[in-house]
């Protein structure tokens, strides 16, 4: 088995497994912890809504926090998107869900991701190197979010460098990237990174406890 | 309307005693880490748990924090006010707890000690940090668990301590009990003002504080004259008069629950079918949203603060307000208990409106308005004072920017500390009771 098979093969195999077992134990064992009966009387009923309501409100936040927060919405903005069109637009990325899942949907031109991707990975180090010298960031950092970064980091640039065939074989540079992935997916689950999924009970239940209080969240 | 300087003064004198008054623990350390970490594993829920899952450790709650802004001291960044907890959780009761034992350090009694300054002195529990943090991380109750952890293993400011056992033990609080305070109800009466004591079969029971009899009873005498204008049926009862709970504030939910239980035994006496709380910030949420379940059954009561009791009355057309006019310029003060985390946000502003004046919205307003800096019983804390001067003087600028030549309160807690802060900056601002706006001018 050559390294490009293993990181075709098992390795992106089992990194999904444990992606997907880690994360449904992340959530089932804050969900199995007490869940308390609220017997106040509500002030607004069917606070669901607002809970829902938090969940999509939270992707901007309230107008006198904008100018404050403009690094976060800014840095933040280009991770999460240029992730989004990085793995999920790029054509040889939907060509490899497509062997496996059967779904098919048009990307975007090579050079365009190619971009996206570059501004991405600069995200990253940007909040890398704020965490570094802002003096909140850097107080409540811990060792997770240093590589949680790094981890995140790796693919962005692996897949450049496979896509610009530089540092080394194709192959092997293909090899490294999906390994990189690999990586990724195992670090999810144990890290910080979960908050791809526990973003939305988080949410909700801030939305849902001011929501019957008559408080948009 | 005038609040008596000397009044206040012997109050401010009187806190700045209360930390002499409380008894020394002598609880050995061992046994308060221990007691500390079982308390906030028992309190941890499975939102908490979603919570402090979900901390990206991106700072943001820096940005809404009084005390941070005011100092730029990055401990003061309010998701670090929860590591504590965030260790004793991720150790003990997260799912990978197996891997996070591995390079989370356990909890010690120099952390406690160190972390007693923040969880108390250096959080009002205002939650404008929730408002800004995008997981929706509710840091403001989880601080709260923390003072509940920090009060079982007695840790908590010896101001709050000799409070909360003060009203634990005999429901007296600054050495006022229920003698004293139906003395001084009792010559009021005699002096001619009308008040009903004791009653039964009334439809609304009116508490006070300690606060509103020693300094503020023009409020109390407000209230009164409102009740009384509307006709309506009310008491003040004995059994349970108190507003005011330094075992919400200490994070003894013991002395929480006696306190809660005489105002519960006070409805029951009275008849009444509600509570009509005086103008008392963290009162409110307590009797309104902790009571029932710290009793773990619902209300057969309704619980009004008096700036919603005065505004709904105002809507519905049974309370008429002469106008004062648009020469008076104003602004509201949110109090964070009232507006943040209990939605009075609209009763306030009708009355506002009622009266006619030319009232003045602050930037950043309502849900995130900034808090005075005195909330959560950090008004008493001697030590807390800089802390609070510095939080109170961003409440300064931002009532500074909407030109108003007073700012209306409906909490006496926000009353104390704006007038305190307005006392060190030399702020000749007018500082306002809107139940007693009101009652100036109920129109016949």
């Amino acid at each position: 088995m050559t390294l490009l098979e293993f990181a075709r093969g098992p390795a992106l195999q089992w990194s999904t497994i444990i992606l997907v077992l880690g994360l449904i134990l992340r959530i089932a064992g804050a969900w199995l912890l007490a869940h308390d009966k609220d017997y106040s009387r509500p002030r607004v009923d069917a606070a669901w809504r607002g809970g829902l309501r938090a969940v999509f409100s939270r992707f901007w936040p309230h107008q006198p926090f904008v100018r404050q927060t403009w690094f976060h919405i800014l840095a933040g903005y280009v991770l999460h998107v240029g992730l989004f069109v990085v793995v999920f637009l790029y054509a040889p990325h939907i060509a490899f869900i497509r062997d496996l899942t059967g779904l098919n949907w048009p990307g975007l031109p090579a050079n365009l991701v190619l971009f996206v991707g570059a501004l991405t990975a600069a995200s990253l180090v940007a909040f890398f190197v704020r965490r570094l010298v802002h003096p909140v960031m850097r107080t409540i950092s811990t060792l997770d979010d240093y590589l949680s970064n790094l981890i995140t980091l790796a693919p962005l640039v692996t897949g450049i460098l496979a896509y610009a065939h530089f540092g080394g074989r194709y192959e092997t540079l293909l090899a490294i990237h999906l390994l990189s992935v690999s990586l990724l997916f195992v670090w999810i689950p144990l890290s910080k990174l979960a908050h791809v999924i526990t973003f939305i009970p988080s949410r909700f239940q801030l939305g849902a406890w001011l929501g019957r209080r008559g408080v948009k969240a | 309307m005038a609040v008596d300087e000397k009044d206040f003064q012997m109050f401010r004198e009187g806190t700045q005693q209360l930390a002499s008054m409380a008894p020394p623990s002598t609880m050995p350390d061992e046994r308060r880490v221990e007691v500390a970490k079982t308390t906030m594993l028992a309190k941890l829920t499975a939102d908490m748990a979603f919570e402090l899952e979900s901390c990206v450790h991106c700072g943001q709650c820096a940005e809404a924090c009084h005390f941070y802004q005011a100092t730029h001291d990055a401990k003061y960044t309010p998701i670090r006010k929860l590591d504590l907890l965030k260790r004793v959780y991720r150790r003990e009761q997260a799912p990978l707890r197996w891997l996070h034992r591995l390079y989370t350090p356990d909890v010690t009694i120099d952390d406690l000690h160190e972390w007693q300054e923040l969880v108390y002195d250096s959080c009002t529990e205002c939650g404008r940090c929730f408002m800004v943090c995008p997981m929706g991380i509710n840091i403001a109750a989880m601080v709260n668990v923390n003072r509940q952890a920090f009060a079982n293993a007695e840790l908590m400011p010896a101001e709050l301590r000799a409070l909360e056992m003060e009203q634990g033990s005999g429901y007296s609080l600054f050495g006022m009990g229920p003698e004293q305070v139906e003395g001084f109800l009792t010559h009021l009466r005699d002096s001619g003002v009308n008040v009903r004591m004791n009653e039964s079969g009334v439809d609304y029971l009116l508490l006070t504080s300690v606060v509103e009899i020693m300094i503020f009873r023009d409020a109390l005498l407000a209230t009164i004259r409102v009740l009384e204008h509307l006709g309506l049926s009310w008491t003040i009862h004995c059994e349970g008069y108190e507003a005011a709970n330094f075992g919400m504030l200490s994070g003894v939910e013991a002395v929480q629950k006696v306190a809660g239980d005489r105002v519960v035994r006070a409805v029951k006496a009275s008849g009444a079918k509600t509570v009509l709380v005086p103008e008392c910030g963290h009162a409110y949420p307590s009797l309104r949203w902790d009571q029932a379940n710290l009793d773990a059954r619902g209300q057969d009561f309704e619980v009004l603060t008096v700036s919603e009791f005065l505004g709904r009355e105002v809507e519905a057309g049974r309370l008429k307000l002469r106008p004062i006019g648009k020469g008076k310029k104003v602004t509201f003060h949110d109090p964070c208990k009232l507006g943040r985390h209990s939605g009075v946000f609209h009763e306030p502003r009708v009355v506002l409106e009622a009266l006619g004046v030319d009232f003045r919205e602050v930037e950043s307003s309502q849900e995130l308005n900034w808090c005075c800096g005195g909330g959560a019983g950090v008004f008493l804390l001697n030590r807390a004072s800089g802390l609070r001067q510095g939080a109170w003087t961003i409440k300064q600028q931002q009532l500074d920017a909407t030109g108003a030549d007073s700012v209306v309160l409906s909490c006496a807690s926000c009353r104390l500390n704006f007038m305190n802060g307005a006392r060190a900056a030399h702020w000749d601002k007018g500082i306002e009771s809107l139940v007693e706006l009101a009652a100036a001018q109920l129109a016949d």
